[in-house]
């Protein structure tokens, strides 16, 4: 029928033959298409990238260093995304674990135990959760801390060490007297056994020759005093506040270290403020008291403040992350029936008042960002004489955690857990925080530098994971 | 460090669950003569379509059945605003409109009555597995089909009136996203879908024809606002990690869906027999939509009983021009060309409307194979201008519920309908 239709009437048959020729090569043409932008390294060579810091730098996320967490260190991505430009590093190496030793440290884990939802930490107890950690068994003469597994490949480019701090990486500012290589199983297990008691990290890092670099130091020199709740421990020569000449001499001389006398390009961050870390900020004062208000309405909460002085909580104190599971146990002291629990008490002498490492009081807090300020004031200062811009973390995380920052429809905020941003420690991000400092770093350096370097996706980053 | 109990209160991952019902979803693919000429039609009388053009033409055009369908071929990139990814694209899919109309009326043209069924508002889209914008929007489905009932008649030769009844018979939506919560081991993120069918509605359309000689006519035409309501819509969680499972226990929506009204002004001209030439404006009200909210019911949804996402559209006007000539007395050839304005406004694109001013071009033909028997064709070409949003321009208009980068929009939609003139 269609055929005698189209064959009688020849018009109708070419138009509908163009029609349908037209349509098949009009669809298999018609995807829009958006002129994809070019990434550019400016005047920057990343041939060989290196970064110098802390945990931060490491990767540490959940209480832990593992090869998860190292795999999305920022340094990790920020390679990944310099080497989009086309200026390299063909590969960027990183310390990890062996495989069969992946775990590392060990880290805490999002569980639901007897119906409560909670990070546990691995350990001999649990048998670590079934991680496979990479202690061997061995403690470290320096600080009786657990030996990991040696790091046996050549000297990494991501040169992050947990826990360092500025004080601690030149060994003259303890005047050899605290030799980090037998301290910190970090720092150890990159090091040969010669170099170990001897070898300190800003000699360790001048090693490298880099072609760009970063470093991202400073926040041990406050953040261990701060979650410690202000107490230093005895014989701890890196638990205090770093006092603004040591910190000028040590980051000064890291940085040029590293720069090469301000010859190589590169980038600082600064130290964030740690009193918004979600360590500080998931236990308020407020609700704490409310909580005991609740029961027994005369009663409050009670604290033992730096100075030795027992008073109620205000709200302008900062209980750690570990109050939570301290405040209201039962008392231990012999002869005293009431107040029942720690923290609890309905005067100053009435109380079992929650000791002092976990609580950051008013006077406390004071300290620590009046030193925060001091020690990025030096680093902004030492970032200019080596001309290298600071991606200024502390203003970046204070304004996170006043307004959160959205990425890619999906909100993300300095919220212990439900936050995504931070991970199971309250202190150091999860993977999508890193991916957003990372972001940040590519935004510092490509307005300083004139470089167009993409930012990464975060929500390909994961936040915390849920049972 | 044992900390007793987290609050997964989740407000935070899912302020912007569901925001996602779709706009600048209208349809203008009313029927193939019409489409064939830019879409024009309130100025025209050609045949019993003018039912939704404007009601007042409808006795003056010759009465009759036709039908017709097309399949539009959406075709949308994305970049990211960094544009690290990939650009993306749809999982190509099409949609396909469709419409039929009736008309009949006395031998002496006093008046006509008409009945139509056509679909002036929808959308699919299918976004690439994983894409950047997954936690706004993966899938949209919205259909919705009108029937009309139309009354027309000649007050004079000259001036015609007419009005119709239109109900909103089907509707249906279908949204998805991914909501970002995962669970431990879990290969994919929570995974939301809402999807309903809409109560009917009614609603009207109104319009007026002059037609001082057989060279000229002028129409207006009004087309009422109809709210589509889903109530009692279901809610299908997939992938609740179990520690969140209490946050997310809504089983039922319900939202509001606002269609907005049209207002258009045509004209029609003449100047031989075989040449007509017709131009139209519209204006379509979309300020009606300022929110979309959504209600659970059941439970809640990340925590909380509803959520509001910002919309915040303008009006926005179109404009259209078409020609038809008659080849011969059985062939006949359309041209036409539109411009038609985004009514998104910077900072508020949605993946499920990546709205942009936009034009297009259309051609069409009419075969008659017998006296009374004939085919029309359409072919429809839409060019979006490309549009992008920057996430400060996000978080400047509180609308970071969705994603920044840039978006570019093609549509090609062939048609074609049968008609018979009694």
């Amino acid at each position: 029928m269609m055929t005698s239709l189209f064959s009688r009437r020849p018009a109708l048959a070419l138009l509908g033959l163009g029609l349908s020729l037209g349509l098949s090569a009009g669809l298999a043409g018609c995807q829009a298409d958006i002129a994809a932008p070019t990434a550019s390294a400016g005047p920057l060579d990343f041939t060989s990238y290196v970064a110098v810091g802390n945990s931060l730098t490491a990767g540490y996320s959940d209480g832990g260093l593992y090869n998860e967490s190292i795999a999305t260190s920022y340094p990790a991505l920020l390679a990944q995304q310099f080497a989009a430009t086309g200026k390299g590093p063909a590969s960027f190496v990183q310390p990890s674990f062996s495989a069969a030793r992946k775990d590392g440290s060990g880290y805490l884990k999002l569980l639901a135990a007897g119906g409560q939802l909670g990070p546990v930490a691995p350990g001999p107890a649990n048998q670590f959760l079934g991680e496979l950690v990479a202690y061997t068994g061995g403690v470290l003469a320096g600080s009786g801390q657990p030996q990991l597994e040696p790091y046996a490949g050549a000297q990494p480019d991501n040169l992050g060490v947990p826990g360092i701090s500025v004080l601690s990486s030149v060994s003259a500012l303890t005047l050899n007297m605290a030799p980090y290589g037998i301290i910190n199983p970090f720092y150890e297990r990159l090091l040969t056994a010669a170099e170990k008691p001897t070898k300190d990290y800003v000699t360790y890092i001048g090693q490298k020759n880099p072609t760009f670099f970063t470093c991202w130091m400073g926040s041990n020199d406050v953040l261990g005093f701060a979650t410690a709740g202000g107490v230093v421990a005895a014989g701890n020569p890196f638990g205090g506040l770093t006092d603004t000449t040591r910190f000028g001499i040590g980051y000064r001389a890291i940085v040029q270290t590293i720069s090469k006398n301000g010859t190589v390009k590169g980038a600082v961050a600064n130290i964030p403020n740690v009193t918004s870390l979600p360590y500080f900020t998931t236990v308020p004062v407020a609700t704490v008291i409310a909580g005991i208000k609740a029961s027994t309405p005369t009663a409050s909460l009670y604290i033992r403040t730096g100075t030795n002085t027992v008073r109620e909580a205000t709200s302008a104190d900062l209980l750690t992350l570990t109050a939570r599971s301290i405040i209201g146990t039962p008392s231990t002291t012999a002869g005293n029936p009431f107040p029942v629990g720690v923290g609890l008490g309905t005067a100053a002498g009435q109380s079992n008042p929650l000791p002092s490492e976990f609580v950051l009081d008013a006077a406390e807090i004071t300290a620590v960002v009046n030193r925060t300020n001091d020690l990025n004031g030096i680093i902004a200062k030492t970032a200019l004489r080596f001309k290298v811009p600071v991606a200024d973390m502390n203003v970046f995380f204070t304004g996170i955690a006043q307004r959160s920052i959205a990425t890619n429809a999906v909100s993300n905020t300095t919220a212990y857990v439900t936050g995504n941003l931070f991970g199971l420690d309250g202190v150091h991000p999860t993977p999508r925080g890193y991916a957003i400092v990372a972001n940040e770093w590519v935004r510092v350096i490509n307005a300083y530098y004139g470089a167009n370097i993409g930012t990464v996706d975060a929500n390909l980053y994961r936040g915390i994971l849920f049972p | 460090m044992q900390v007793k109990s987290v609050l997964l209160t989740g407000a935070a991952l899912l302020a912007a669950t569901s925001g996602a019902l779709a706009s600048g979803f209208q349809i203008n693919l009313a029927a193939q003569k019409n489409i064939g000429m830019g879409h024009t039609g309130t100025g025209l009388y050609l045949d019993a379509a003018s039912q939704f053009f404007n009601p007042g033409a409808l006795v003056f055009a010759p009465g009759g059945f036709l039908i017709g369908g097309g399949a539009a071929f959406p075709r949308i990139a994305f970049r990211n605003e960094f544009g690290t990814a990939e650009q993306r694209t749809l999982q190509n899919k099409a949609v396909y409109p469709f419409s039929a109309y009736a008309s009949f009326g006395p031998k002496d043209g006093k008046f006509k009555l008409g009945l139509a069924a056509y679909t002036p508002f929808g959308s699919e889209l299918h976004y690439a597995q994983g894409w950047e914008g997954r936690y706004a929007l993966t899938d949209i489905t919205l259909q919705s089909v009108f029937v009309q009932g139309t009354a027309s008649v000649a007050i004079t030769p000259q001036l015609s009136v007419g009005a119709g009844l239109v109900m909103l018979a089907y509707g249906n939506v279908d949204l998805q996203r991914d909501v970002p919560i995962q669970g431990q081991g879990a290969a994919n993120p929570l995974h939301a879908q809402l999807s309903g069918t809409a109560d009917r509605k009614f609603g009207y359309n109104l319009g007026v024809m002059f037609k001082p000689s057989d060279k000229l006519s002028v129409g207006i035409s009004y087309r009422s606002a109809i709210d589509a309501t889903v109530s009692g819509g279901d809610v299908t969680l997939t992938n609740v990690p179990t520690s969140a499972a209490a946050n997310f226990t809504a089983t039922k929506f319900t939202a509001t869906l606002p269609l907005p009204s049209t207002a258009s002004i045509g004209i029609g001209v003449r100047p031989t027999d075989k040449l007509t030439l017709a131009l139209d404006a519209n204006l379509v009200s979309w300020s009606v939509y300022q929110s979309l909210d959504l209600t659970y019911s059941g439970g809640v949804l990340g925590g909380r009983p509803s959520s509001t996402s910002k919309r915040q559209y303008t009006d926005a006007l179109a404009f259209r021009a078409g020609a038809q000539y008659k080849v011969t007395d059985k062939f006949t050839v359309r041209g036409g060309a539109f411009y038609d304005q985004a009514c998104v406004p910077d900072g508020f694109i949605t993946p499920e409307t990546p709205d942009a001013d936009r034009y297009g071009l259309t051609t069409g033909f009419s075969y008659a194979i017998g006296q009374r028997f004939g085919v029309d064709g359409s072919f429809l070409f839409e060019n979006f201008m490309q549009r992008s949003q920057s996430q400060a321009d996000l978080v400047t208009n509180g609308t970071t519920d969705r994603v920044a980068g840039t978006y570019k929009t093609n549509v090609l939609v062939p048609g074609i309908g049968v008609y018979v003139n009694f």
